[in-house]
């Protein structure tokens, strides 16, 4: 019909049937397995779970027989497969202990996750209520979606159990496969162990309390960690009791250590809680010296009011969930991040007051609401019972800096706008006591350095380890920052310049003393080596 | 209150059942309601919300939830365990292993678990690559074109420097079918002759020495041996970490049996042993002939069962006596007071079975080494019994396969080429004339590696294997790599350092992207399922042969390859009558119903040396699902008989000295680790559980002597290379050696090239190094 002849088609090669049939999935048709496949799995593991719920008082708990631990870590990855975790993302670790008696060599692999605590950090520092510790079972769950992303957590844990996901903003953690366990099915862990080396036991809180509270929270040495009656050379249990049961029937080796005893790591940096702490810090020492100046000058108690707001604001960027921050006060009744959020919260109002009333009370309550958000945020810390954020080194941080760059931003401001100021001695003298405040804080960490060689080397060893070694270079630009600062306020103070060149050397001083602390406050972070159970390994 | 009314309902409703009783654990970990204050469920929450997951598998990720299952055998190592494929719309999204398998019941190893990870990985082969003449680099090109390619290259090279101017470097990583079509596609379609597989590097020795004191290569065990010995001996096995599934069978015996390690390092597994003994790198063999002398003279043999069962005793006997306690303690480093607690033991257990691995296997006299272990088991009488054997245990999930089916080494069903009878059998079975199977062995890997140094060959095709990173003095092979005409790589992933250096590269289908079958360590058939689609363009091993056969002009001679199902009958015929008979397997589905079957499963009964079950005609034959070999005291060999075998042990070809003062061991470094790490290193969670880095193990003692600290870079120097790593300072090694895991790239610099005299197995267990402080 059609004068033009049909386009011939290509014929069909082997190769076009090779990756056509290469498309083709027929196990299904062929092989897959009836849809009334009976439970096989489970008659494994009736032995590793408990026979009966937990009375009142009692919780699950994990047991774990350290003889039956080979290191295969078929539990992290089957955690990993059948919780649908992100591709990282581990809930259980396997780590090392290992004994340096040369003659017996000994390796002990421990596998480890969250020990579903009697009394949990992660829970009692959350600021959202985001942790649930269920009153039936004890399993300390998250709430996903609760969940901020403010990472305290992470903080207060001393066994780094919460994980945290940048692409999904929160947290996330065990839960001991609870909602397998509602229903008589064994936690990932427990059904993949080839050696039934972790079950389920009930146990009983106040046993765990007895067992670890007489302990002193504060004993960090060696030996102490070493001999710990939890698992030797792991965290304090004392912190947060843990309910895991590591059990053996050997007499362990008395000079067991973690493999990783000797790995020196920085910690993750946190540049908007750096910035944060910084700057809110200068904002309460503006109010303090405003109001020690007799609260009448609207330019110091404004700069104050705007420097927080700054702080707060590149505060939050610190957040996986932003949005949701506004739940923050919820914590309140145990957690230093609400009571420091309502403390700022309070300060601003105060100095929002004072910017309207410009009255000497008013001043005087911004002042005090201010060193009250300093001290909560210093306590943030402190309850986490990590040693380089030990009380008094971190409160003589935090009000040191609240101290120094208050006075120095202050008498900026002073001769800015001719505001009222303390004299020049007696502002002198407070940026001094908060130079000496700091310096004594700082410097207590060198205490504990010791030679990278030792048998033992604990966390305040190896924090000092960092801030010479590693982050040496950092430390001393910290401290020329400091001297070359207050050296430019002393000369900006004393000499006789005009009102631009004064201006200048206040401007040059304040900036040598910010950076200077935003380096010490970095290193405040990075330098501090968290509590964590036995890693390392080359199991 | 409330909680307190609750509890004795919980015990009531099913008293003294855990698991019924738990269906009704109280369960307030339901979502609570939301409020504006508190979020208990949403988006987040629901990603990780778990459902029953039916098909027996318990609850999994909502998200993964499977529409269907099926079963497959794992493919990283020879342990053969199932896993349980979790499908949607017939794609594997997930895995657990299979409960009621009797390999692994219900267990695996990290990398199982992580099997189908790297199916995903950026780097896969999504079409084939040719060296582009001008620009050196790897473009794509269509497979038409690569086959043209292919084929004009090798046979320009055949035509100009003959048959055995090429080679091949196959794997023992894919499947039985693929591996036979290979070895007959090579050398009876392609008329090439030379080909060989990694699994030279890890099980050549056992084939060896099974085949030449057993008449054939038949490991006689089944997993079971491990729970039924009252005494285990594991030398140069670190079963505990390579073999982590096998060890739960260690770990389930119920004999409190004596476990005797022979090993210079204190491994995982020497942690658990009743004996470890740390005898000095390669003086195993010394060792072995030791424990033979003292068994002999105490009279602690069986001589009933050698004088029925074995020939070549008496001079075995004259050959150890002079092999004394005080000098193989001396040369062993080992009290004599060890030595004979160790032939006790041996002596005085019911069921002693001894097993061997790489340790034994890697050795510069491997094949004899792992011969005085099997010469200890017919001594003892220990074989053929429950727990009991002289039991190698393999490497790869498919070296079994290789060593029956290959046709590399060995002609097809563990027959010889220079057999005129076999040749003549493989040519009727698959009705190809007998002069087309070549009456020539194959040169073995080193032999290939040295004809492509020594310009000889000229064109190599390499299979699924890693030869610029895992073989012996690494640096060597890549350097004769670097010369050949023409070598082509064919492998699931681009960036492999062997594939790097390809002129052509075909890009595979990996495990679950096709289907075949696994030999296990215990001789089961295991069958791998096609549950996912293969990248781009990539085809299965089995399908490129296919093209391959077209392209070359031997389409004919295989045209009943049409299939791996089609090849696995093909295999059933060459191994009837064959002490590995198949016949008796009807086909994949048979395969796939009974949970794997070991060979010999012969259509006439359970095969020639347990033919104590017959089949009834009619049914559907189930075997038994753990069965040994050698009940009956009937070896493969022409009388019948077991041979001892045995030579002088030789010392080591490059001994410590003033300037490389250690000796360096390699070997497997985690369960989450597998060979060079081209699959498990693509797996994010199981690079979270082995160190990043090349690590060297090194004993407190030489590091202070070094003034090495804990974690610093240090150098390890070998007369081959030098290469820097991490000090890991354990009293796990012994003073004057190190351990350096065989992962990293830089372990095989070091190694050096020597090899068994009979199984051509390189000895990467010791060479001479010196350590370096890095300042």
């Amino acid at each position: 019909m059609s004068a033009i002849s049909p386009v011939e088609k290509p014929e069909r090669t082997l190769i076009d049937d090779l990756l056509a049939e290469q498309r083709e999935l027929t196990a299904v048709e062929i092989f897959a397995r009836a849809h009334d496949a009976h439970e096989v799995r489970g008659r494994r593991y009736e032995k590793l779970l408990p026979a009966a719920a937990p009375a009142p008082g009692q919780q699950y708990a994990f047991e774990v027989d350290l003889d039956k631990c080979s290191g295969c870590k078929a539990c992290v990855t089957a955690c990993h497969s059948l919780n649908g975790l992100d591709d990282d993302e581990t809930w259980r670790s396997v780590g090392e202990l290992v004994s340096a008696e040369t003659r017996a060599p000994m390796k002990q692999t421990v596998t480890t996750a969250c020990h579903h605590c009697v009394d949990p950090g992660c829970l009692n520092g959350c600021p959202v209520l985001a942790y649930d510790k269920d009153p039936l079972t004890g399993i300390v769950r998250h709430l996903d979606d609760q969940c901020i992303g403010c990472q305290y957590c992470v903080m207060k844990c001393p066994y780094e159990v919460p994980q945290y996901s940048k692409a999904r903003g929160i947290v996330r953690k065990c839960d001991m496969c609870s909602s397998r366990l509602a229903v008589g099915e064994a936690p990932a862990c427990v059904q993949a162990c080839p050696h039934e080396a972790i079950k389920i036991t009930v146990v009983d809180q106040s046993k765990v309390r007895g067992k670890y509270r007489q302990l002193d929270f504060g004993i960090q040495n060696s030996k102490f960690k070493i001999q710990n009656s939890f698992l030797p050379d792991s965290p304090n249990p004392a912190i947060t009791l843990p309910t895991t049961r590591f059990v053996t029937n050997r007499t362990l080796p008395t000079n067991l250590e973690a493999a990783d005893a000797h790995e020196i790591q920085p910690a993750q940096a946190h540049p908007p809680l750096t910035i944060l702490l910084v700057l809110s810090q200068l904002g309460v020492g503006l109010a303090l010296f405003g109001a020690l100046a007799g609260g009448h000058s609207r330019p110091t108690a404004l700069a104050a009011l705007v420097v927080t707001l700054i702080a707060v604001n590149i505060g939050t960027l610190h957040l996986g969930q932003p949005l949701k921050a506004w739940r923050s006060f919820l914590g309140w009744r145990k957690s230093w991040f609400s009571r420091e959020l309502i403390a700022f919260g309070a300060f601003i109002g105060a100095l929002g007051l004072h910017c309207v009333i410009l009255n000497p009370l008013s001043s005087i309550l911004a002042a005090v609401t201010g060193l009250a958000a300093v001290a909560c945020s210093a306590m943030i810390y402190v309850d986490t019972r990590r040693p380089f954020w030990n009380a008094p080194m971190t409160f003589g941080k935090f009000f040191g800096t609240t101290l120094l760059l208050g006075s120095v931003a202050a008498t900026l401001l002073a001769v800015l706008w001719r505001a009222d100021s303390l004299t020049h001695i007696a502002v002198i003298s407070l940026a001094a006591l908060g130079v000496l405040v700091k310096l004594a804080a700082e410097n207590r960490i060198f205490q504990f350095l010791v030679d990278e060689q030792s048998p033992h080397l604990d966390a305040l060893n190896k924090t000092a380890l960092l801030l010479t070694g590693r982050f040496g270079l950092l430390a001393r630009i910290r401290v020329v920052c400091l001297a070359s600062g207050m050296l430019a306020l002393l000369v900006a103070s004393f000499g006789s310049f005009s009102a631009t060149a004064q201006i200048t050397l206040l401007a040059v001083a304040l900036t040598l003393c910010v950076a200077g602390e935003l380096i010490e406050r970095h290193l405040f972070f990075v330098a501090e080596v968290a509590p964590k159970m036995p890693g390392g390994g080359t199991v | 209150m409330k909680t307190m009314s609750r509890e004795p309902k919980v015990e009531s409703r099913k008293p003294g059942h855990a698991l019924a009783g738990a269906g009704s654990r109280p369960s307030t970990l339901d979502p609570r309601q939301n409020s504006l204050l508190r979020q208990w469920t949403g988006p987040l929450t629901e990603d990780l919300t778990l459902h029953p997951g039916d098909f027996g598998l318990g609850k999994v990720p909502a998200r993964l939830r499977p529409d269907a299952t099926t079963r497959s055998v794992c493919g990283f190592c020879s342990t053969g365990c199932s896993l349980d494929v979790h499908l949607q719309s017939g794609v594997a999204v997930n895995l657990t292993p299979t409960a009621d398998y009797p390999v692994n019941l219900g267990m695996a190893c990290p990398k199982g678990w992580e099997a189908l990870a790297c199916l995903a990985a950026p780097d896969r082969g999504t079409t084939p690559l040719l060296r582009d003449a001008k620009t050196g680099k790897l473009e794509p090109v269509d497979w038409d074109e690569a086959m043209q390619v292919f084929t004009l290259k090798f046979k320009a090279i055949m035509d100009q420097h003959g048959p055995e101017s090429v080679a091949f470097l196959s794997t023992g990583q894919i499947c039985t079918e693929e591996m036979a079509f290979l070895g007959a596609l090579w050398k009876f379609g392609m008329g090439a002759l030379h080909g060989d597989s990694n699994t030279r590097q890890c099980m050549a020795t056992s084939h060896v020495a099974y085949k030449q004191s057993f008449g054939f290569d038949a490991p006689p065990y089944t997993y079971a041996d491990f729970e039924e010995s009252d005494c285990l001996v594991f030398i140069g096995s670190n079963l505990c970490i390579a073999h982590p599934i096998m060890w739960q069978r260690v770990m389930r015996n119920k004999k409190n049996p004596d476990i005797i390690v022979i090993d210079p390092r204190r491994t995982e597994t020497a942690m658990n042993a009743t004996q470890h003994l740390a005898l000095a790198p390669k003086s195993d063999l010394t060792l072995l002939y030791g424990i033979a002398n003292l068994l002999i003279q105490k009279n602690w043999i069986n001589r009933e069962f050698i004088e029925k069962h074995t020939t070549g005793f008496e001079e075995f006997a004259a050959f150890v006596r002079q092999f004394t306690p005080d000098k193989v303690a001396a040369e062993t480093g080992l009290t004599v007071g060890q030595l004979f607690r160790f032939a006790e033991t041996i002596a005085t257990r019911k069921a002693v079975s001894f097993w061997w691995t790489m340790g034994v296997n890697q050795g510069h006299e491997s094949t004899r080494t792992a011969q005085a272990v099997i010469n200890l088991a017919l001594m003892t009488g220990n074989i053929g019994r429950p727990g009991t054997g002289a039991n190698s245990v393999t490497g790869q999930c498919n070296a079994m396969g290789s060593r029956i089916f290959a046709n590399a080494s060995g002609l097809l069903g563990g027959r010889d080429f220079l057999n005129a009878e076999h040749r003549a059998e493989v040519a009727r079975l698959l009705h190809i004339a007998p002069e087309t199977i070549p009456a020539k062995n194959s040169l073995a890997y080193d032999q290939i590696l040295q004809g492509v140094a020594d310009g000889k060959v000229k064109g190599l095709w390499v299979i699924a294997t890693n030869t610029a990173h895992s073989w012996i003095d690494s640096a060597r092979a890549t350097g004769a790599l670097a010369k050949l005409d023409f070598l082509v790589v064919q492998d699931m992933f681009t960036t492999t350092e062997t594939a790097r250096q390809a002129h052509l590269f075909l890009p595979a289908a990996g495990w679950g992207e096709k289907e075949g079958t696994f030999i296990n360590s215990e001789r089961r058939f295991g069958h791998i399922k096609k549950v996912s689609r293969a990248p781009g363009h990539a085809l299965s091993d089995f399908n490129i042969f296919r093209l391959i056969a077209n392209y070359w002009g031997c389409a004919e001679m295989f045209s009943q390859w049409s299939s791996p199902q089609a090849a696995f009958q093909i295999l059933k015929r060459l191994s009837a009558g064959r002490p590995c008979d198949i016949t008796g397997i009807a086909d994949y589905r048979h395969l796939d119903a009974e949970g794997g079957i070991q060979w010999p499963f012969s259509k006439l009964g359970l095969g020639t040396s347990d033919g104590s079950q017959t089949q009834t005609p009619d049914a559907i034959p189930h075997p038994p699902s753990e069965r040994r070999l050698f009940a009956d005291g009937k070896f493969f060999t022409p009388d019948g008989r077991a041979k001892f075998l045995f030579d002088q042990p030789r010392a080591v070809a490059e001994p410590t000295n003033e300037e490389f003062p250690f000796v360096l061991l390699t070997g497997r470094g985690t369960s989450a680790q597998w060979h060079t790490n081209t699959r498990t290193g693509k797996s994010a969670v199981l690079r979270t559980l082995y160190p990043a880095k090349a690590y060297a193990e090194i004993h407190p003692s030489d590091a202070a002597q070094l003034g090495l600290e804990p974690n610093s870079e240090i150098a390890i120097v070998s007369r081959r290379g030098r290469v820097t790593c991490t000090a890991v300072l354990t009293p796990t090694v012994q003073p004057g050696q190190i351990f350096v895991p065989m992962h990293y790239g830089v372990t095989n610099q070091l190694t050096r090239g020597e090899f068994d005299p009979h199984s051509r197995q390189p000895s990467y267990k010791h060479c001479a190094v010196r350590l370096e402080q890095i300042s």
